[in-house]
């Protein structure tokens, strides 16, 4: 908890008051010398309580979740808040401004920011950047929510750090109050370096959101839809003074299982996101350059499909589908 | 009947054969090739060649192909269909609308007809091409996407006399409601207007948008139209769908954005406009609006700029002017 008398200050955005703080934090240099510096927004508000920090574009094509913040920072009122809520909804802007997930400038294999937390202040491009956005969160957040897309529209789900204690116990509390149905209590052995790895192990309860697809495939319903979630983990919090909204059961998962594409080609999706499916369900079909149906793709795994490729068109290696494992009602 | 061939496809007779075009060479020296179907009714009749992902990353167009040739039976056919799904096939690797491998002439591959066989990649994979299509085509059909899922419009050579009128009698067969034709010296170097100067009637299909985005629906929504042009040219039996009025357009504008930033899109394609209707919403990186895009001419949506970014210059609307039924 910030106590009411101290500044915040993340680059040049300083809140030392109540209200709204805009600024930009400096990750960078270009290859001419310009700095590369990311959008900061901090909401002080008028009630003291926790700092909440959010992350949108970590990589650079999931839009929906820079698009989801600024939906909630555009409806914050700080004189009902209790807290501060720290925003920056696209890390990875050299990589947003081209549409692609990894920046231009990274080098030598060191391209997927969320790969690269706690960072290294001497490291390749992307772990510079990696350590001047971290040390800012690690010094002054009681909660971290990052936002991420899959591949399509009807991306749907979330997985918070399932760390031992109180960053787990209220790392579930999180994901909860922001209650997508599929939620997975990610063991603490996966997803190394990771900022919601990174920050649980130092303490801090942390949750990753899946919502929409890369590019421009997500919908204004599913904007404003995370936006109300993101505002309900303020309330389950005691950032804003409603009673916070319950979802109900879950279903939880033990771990999750990536199943990239060991052919390729044209590909057309047979299942939705949130679908169950059993080991030899038909998840897809690969269509060849002619237009015949050279394969029927089947689940290697038993779950429920957390994202799935939309083709058209796909190589090997290729994320095919991405599979919750076993589902149970919590 | 005669041996039908095109590149490695060949076909004696009724039934559907599968091979390759060569189009260029590979910068590791193999063949730069592209996929053919020819299909060989059961009666004589005309020839209709269709093309798509002439744009590599407008894939709809190559899947509307393939179900079309998968659903279709050669014993109830007349003519014969030539089939090229996929003909920017580089680009359409790279997931990108221009070849990987074009150096210096931007790489349009539909502003390159009738191509060069000593041009640039994308002068020479047109004339490669073309030189079949010209040979071969009876009627052409070049299938496009915007940059939305729910694009839907179509447009045909408004050219005089006999290929005019029967591009037009396609285009109204097909049906999409938003219907352009053509003013005949638009769009130089599109393989549509290169053919309609050779004779070849034909038609550009816009339906649905970049990459994934399009739907099955739309896919065998557009192969259902297709094959009611083929009832109207007479190569298939059975009633002739008619869709009523269309709506046609005198010509259409490009509006290119001269504000950058993130983009949300107010309109839907398809809807009507006036000069000042409000297109879409720009924000800056901390999300405070930063302005309003409004068009500037009255018209239907043809197209729109989904967002979420975009840099000047881009292609925020794509208007079809002075609307009318007919």
């Amino acid at each position: 908890m910030a106590p009411a008398t101290t500044v915040i200050r993340v680059g040049t955005a300083e809140a030392a008051g109540v209200g709204v703080t805009r600024g930009e934090l400096r990750v960078g240099d270009t290859p001419d010398g310009e700095a590369v510096t990311i959008p900061v927004a901090i909401v002080r508000g008028a009630g003291e309580g926790p700092v909440l920090w959010i992350n949108g574009c970590v990589h650079g094509d999931e839009f929906c979740g820079a698009f989801i913040i600024h939906e909630m920072l555009r409806t914050l009122d700080a004189t009902s808040l209790s807290g501060v809520v720290v925003a920056l909804p696209i890390l990875n802007i050299t990589a947003s401004q081209r549409g692609q997930r990894m920046s231009p400038f990274a080098t030598f294999g060191f391209g997927d920011l969320n790969r690269c937390f706690p960072g290294n202040p001497g490291g390749a491009f992307t772990d510079q950047m990696a350590h001047a956005i971290y040390s800012p969160l690690r010094q002054y957040a009681d909660y971290f929510i990052d936002f991420h897309t899959a591949l399509t529209p009807d991306t749907r789900w979330a997985l918070f750090a399932n760390a031992p204690g109180d960053v787990g116990r209220k790392s579930e509390g999180i994901a909860r109050a922001f209650g997508l149905k599929s939620t997975l209590p990610a063991p603490m052995d996966i997803l190394g370096g990771s900022s919601m790895i990174a920050a649980a192990r130092d303490g801090i309860p942390s949750l990753i959101v899946e919502m929409g697809g890369i590019g421009p495939a997500f919908e204004r319903e599913t904007v404003l839809e995370g936006a109300e979630r993101l505002r309900n983990v303020m309330r389950h919090l005691g950032m804003l003074a409603e009673k916070p909204t319950e979802h109900g059961p879950l279903t939880y998962f033990s771990n999750f299982a990536w199943v990239n594409a060991t052919r390729g080609g044209l590909f057309e999706r047979a299942v939705q996101c949130g679908e169950r499916v059993d080991k030899g369900t038909l998840v897809g079909r690969y269509i060849g350059a002619h237009g015949d149906i050279v394969e029927e793709v089947k689940s290697p795994h038993a779950g429920i499909v957390l994202a799935i490729n939309p083709g058209p068109a796909m190589a090997t290696g290729d994320v095919l589908v991405h599979i919750g494992l076993d589902p149970r009602d919590t | 009947m005669a041996t039908l061939r095109i590149g490695t496809a060949v076909l004696d007779g009724t039934g559907i054969a599968r091979g390759y075009l060569k189009v260029g060479d590979m910068p590791d020296g193999r063949p730069m090739q592209i996929p053919v179907l020819l299909a060989q009714g059961a009666r004589p009749g005309p020839t209709l060649w269709i093309h798509g992902c002439v744009h590599g990353n407008e894939a709809c167009g190559a899947f509307v192909v393939h179900r079309l040739m998968r659903e279709l039976d050669t014993a109830t056919l007349s003519g014969t269909i030539v089939a090229l799904p996929i003909l920017n096939i580089t680009a359409f690797r790279s997931k990108a609308r221009m070849s990987p491998f074009e150096g210096f002439s931007g790489g349009d591959l539909n502003r390159a007809f009738p191509g060069k066989a000593d041009g640039t990649l994308t002068e020479q994979m047109a004339h490669a091409i073309y030189t079949e299509l010209k040979a071969h085509a009876g009627y052409l059909v070049d299938l496009h996407t915007a940059m939305t899922a729910d694009v839907r419009w179509a447009l045909f050579p408004n050219a005089p006399g006999e290929v005019g009128q029967k591009s037009e009698s396609m285009a109204r067969a097909f049906g999409f409601n938003s219907t352009l034709p053509a003013p005949i010296d638009i769009l130089a170097g599109s393989a549509m207007m290169v053919a309609a100067r050779d004779g070849i009637p034909g038609l550009i299909v816009e339906a649905g948008g970049k990459g994934p985005a399009f739907t099955a629906a739309l896919v065998s929504d557009v192969v259902e139209r297709l094959r009611n042009v083929m009832r109207q040219i007479g190569m298939l039996t059975g009633t002739v769908a008619q869709h009523g009025p269309l709506t046609y357009f005198s010509n259409f504008a490009w509006v290119r954005a001269v504000q950058g930033g993130l983009f949300q899109r107010a309109v839907q394609c398809g809807e009507r406009l006036k000069a000042g209707t409000v297109l879409g919403h720009y924000y800056d990186l901390w999300g405070q609006p930063t302005g309003e895009a409004l068009s500037p001419q009255a018209g239907v949506v043809l197209a729109i700029h989904p967002g979420p970014i975009m840099a000047r210059g881009e292609t925020l609307v794509h208007i079809g002017l002075d609307p009318r039924e007919v």
